[in-house]
């Protein structure tokens, strides 16, 4: 079997997307407590309060709570001399590897949440695909950038 | 510094004119026939508002080409293409020779009387189906020239690198050198046989079952079928007649028009090679000359549809990275017997190792291959079977067909690596089998989900660049050790 890489990201990247999902959970709940108001109105049958309730709490539980804490649990990542190698996906789980030669620039990129928890993304980019690394501690990433593109100027192709 | 400049050929004139009038065509279309309808108010202006409308944008696309001509013009200077054009906003292009990767040549209808070619120029950054430049009618010699120029221009550029200097004789010398190399050796040739078999099974087929799909439709709902079947009267029973004869001319014209279409573009299809380029040659009435850079293209797929392979015929399409002219998907060998496709390949490809894969999948997977479409299929068969209860459940049969067609993918897969090259086969409809080098994988990708690691299988992806985009080479199911394998292979770092 073949080894998981060795990085986890940030603790606070898991607040994060559990904070996401409480927005994304928020919007549901306006839906719902809509559909509620409707019901009220016009006198719809009671299993719809029901299922609107139903349908907010389980999206909350899930994209607030359980898939959060499945994908950070999940993503994993190793930079190492000629290599980046990536493990992430809750479903499916998906194993990247990137040739350090391969490598055409880094760049990070900071929001207005992730700056508030001093977090960062890095992404990868390669003449043909793009990757990223969400979550990382904001010196982390700078580092991490700095030093794959160190990697990536020596790197050299002996294929 | 006085270099020469040059200008386009006033043909340009007619060629933007005509380029601008198809873009506008449909607005223009709407207008007029608008226009056309309410024309009796007396007031001349008011009547006739579309006509003058169509005049004056026709005036203006005319003008504007013959601005564009007027002002277009390129000259060399400091190793570099310079192109001035435009009006109001003057665009100044400079393209230095080492950035330009090819030059494609294209002939139309109006280049061919007065011997004259459009030129495009496409470097490493012309990725998005645009060439970097393009001059739309330049005479042959001017062609040649600027040919001549740029081999000139990188070579010195080269060679001063060694500090050598270069003499006028030199040059010359080495410039005819290129020409005869550009020749090159031609390595294939569609013949007649495979042009008609090539225009008359192409994609055009499809367009024609979709049509009539489309048609069917619309006729199905004009037309109770079943109604008429129980009371036709002999004049329905004609005018059916009339209509499926109809259809089937319009079927017919649509696809003799693909037929003619596909004749008159791979017209005398012809590839040759030198040390450093592809070039592809075809077309009847508007010449075609592409050149394509060894070291540019990506991968290689023998690509088969069941159709063809019934008749040991396939296709041969090359990923360039690298877009101008036809995209970045080139078609090498549109048509060629499989067993005759291994000589020409191999002397374009000498490195290529083309013999077919044989590391096959494991049974274990196979059901992955079908389990998938019962998310669609259940459905699907469940409303048909509801809603037209008996015939509907006629729809059951999808269920074998699709297993079968799983199974039969499943069959078809296999991988092969040799050295620093991978062979992968995968059907999707069509048979592909696609050749690909270690240093042109840009990255790599293991999938599992966890039904597939219940059984030990796994995804594997790689991408490849094409153009500005990927084109992925995957292979579904694969035996989770192999898979870790050819991730382990194409791993740097790693040493086996």
């Amino acid at each position: 079997m073949r080894q998981q890489p060795a990085n986890k990201l940030s603790g606070k990247g898991l607040t994060v997307w559990q904070l996401y999902g409480m927005l994304q959970t928020l919007l549901v709940l306006l839906v719902a407590v809509g559909a509620g108001v409707l019901a009220y109105l016009f006198d719809w049958p009671f299993w719809v309060y029901i299922a609107a309730a139903a349908v907010t709490i389980v999206y909350g539980a899930l994209f607030g709570y359980v898939f959060p804490r499945i994908r950070w649990a999940r993503w994993r990542y190793e930079v190492r001399e000629t290599e980046i190698e990536l493990q992430h996906g809750i479903f499916i789980v998906k194993r990247t590897l990137i040739p350090m030669v391969r490598v055409q620039h880094v760049d990070t990129a900071q929001g207005p949440i992730l700056k508030r928890y001093a977090l960062s993304a890095i992404s990868i980019s390669t003449a043909a695909t793009v990757h990223s690394i969400p979550m990382l501690a904001a010196e982390e990433a700078d580092e991490l950038r700095n030093r794959i593109s160190a990697l990536a100027k020596v790197a050299e192709d002996d294929v | 510094m006085s270099e020469p400049r040059y200008k386009l050929h006033w043909v340009t004139v007619l060629v933007e004119t005509l380029k601008a009038l198809k873009d506008a065509i449909l607005p223009l279309a709407v207008v007029l026939f608008t226009g056309s309808r309410n024309n009796n108010t007396g007031n001349w202006f008011l009547d006739n508002w579309s006509l003058l409308f169509g005049v004056v944008l026709a005036l203006f696309l005319i003008s504007s080409g013959f601005i564009k001509w007027r002002r277009f013009t390129y000259w060399f200077e400091d190793g570099e293409l310079r192109i001035e054009s435009g009006l109001f906003v003057k665009k100044k292009r400079y393209i230095p020779f080492e950035r330009i990767q090819s030059l494609n040549y294209t002939e139309g209808i109006f280049h061919r009387p007065f011997g004259l070619v459009k030129v495009e120029i496409e470097t490493a950054a012309s990725g998005s189906g645009e060439s970097e430049a393009e001059l739309t009618a330049v005479t042959r010699e001017g062609a040649d020239r600027i040919k001549q120029r740029i081999a000139e221009g990188k070579r010195r550029k080269s060679e001063s690198g060694e500090g050598l200097p270069l003499t006028e004789e030199s040059s010359e010398e080495t410039a005819h050198a290129a020409d005869r190399e550009n020749a090159g050796r031609t390595v294939f040739t569609l013949s007649p046989k495979q042009l008609i078999i090539l225009a008359t099974t192409s994609s055009g087929i499809g367009v024609i079952f979709s049509g009539a799909a489309i048609f069917l439709s619309q006729f199905g709902e004009l037309l109770p079928i079943a109604k008429v079947g129980r009371e036709l009267t002999s004049l329905l029973k004609f005018g059916v007649l009339l209509i499926a004869i109809l259809v089937f001319l319009a079927l017919l014209g649509a696809w003799l028009l693909s037929v003619a279409m596909t004749f008159f573009s791979y017209y005398g299809f012809k590839v040759s090679v030198t040390d450093e380029e592809l070039i592809i040659t075809r077309g009847l009435i508007e010449k075609k000359r592409t050149t394509v850079p060894l070291r540019r293209i990506q991968s290689v797929s023998l690509q088969e549809n069941p159709l063809r392979q019934l008749f040991g015929y396939g296709r041969v399409v090359v990923h360039s990275a690298g877009a101008a002219g036809d995209g970045s998907r080139i078609q090498l060998f549109p048509l060629v017997m499989k067993k005759d496709m291994y000589g020409p390949l191999q002397e374009i490809f000498p490195d290529l190792d083309i013999r077919d894969p044989d590391g096959k999948l494991p049974k274990r997977g196979r059901r992955f291959y079908y389990r998938i479409d019962f998310f669609w299929l259940v459905p699907i068969i469940g409303l048909l079977s509801w809603f037209f209860y008996p015939y509907g459940l006629w729809s059951l049969l999808l269920i074998p067909a699709v297993i079968g067609f799983g199974m039969w993918q499943h069959r078809s897969a296999a991988c092969r690596i040799t050295g620093n090259q991978v062979t992968i086969r995968a059907r999707g409809f069509g048979l592909e089998t696609s050749y690909t080098m270690k240093k042109r994988i840009q990255s790599a990708e293991l999938r599992q989900t966890i039904f597939q690691k219940r059984k030990d299988v796994a995804t594997i992806h790689l991408n490849v660049k094409s153009g500005m985009g990927v084109h992925d080479v995957s292979l579904r199911q694969m035996d989770r050790r192999e898979a870790e394998q050819l991730l382990a292979w194409y791993e740097p770092g790693e040493r086996s």
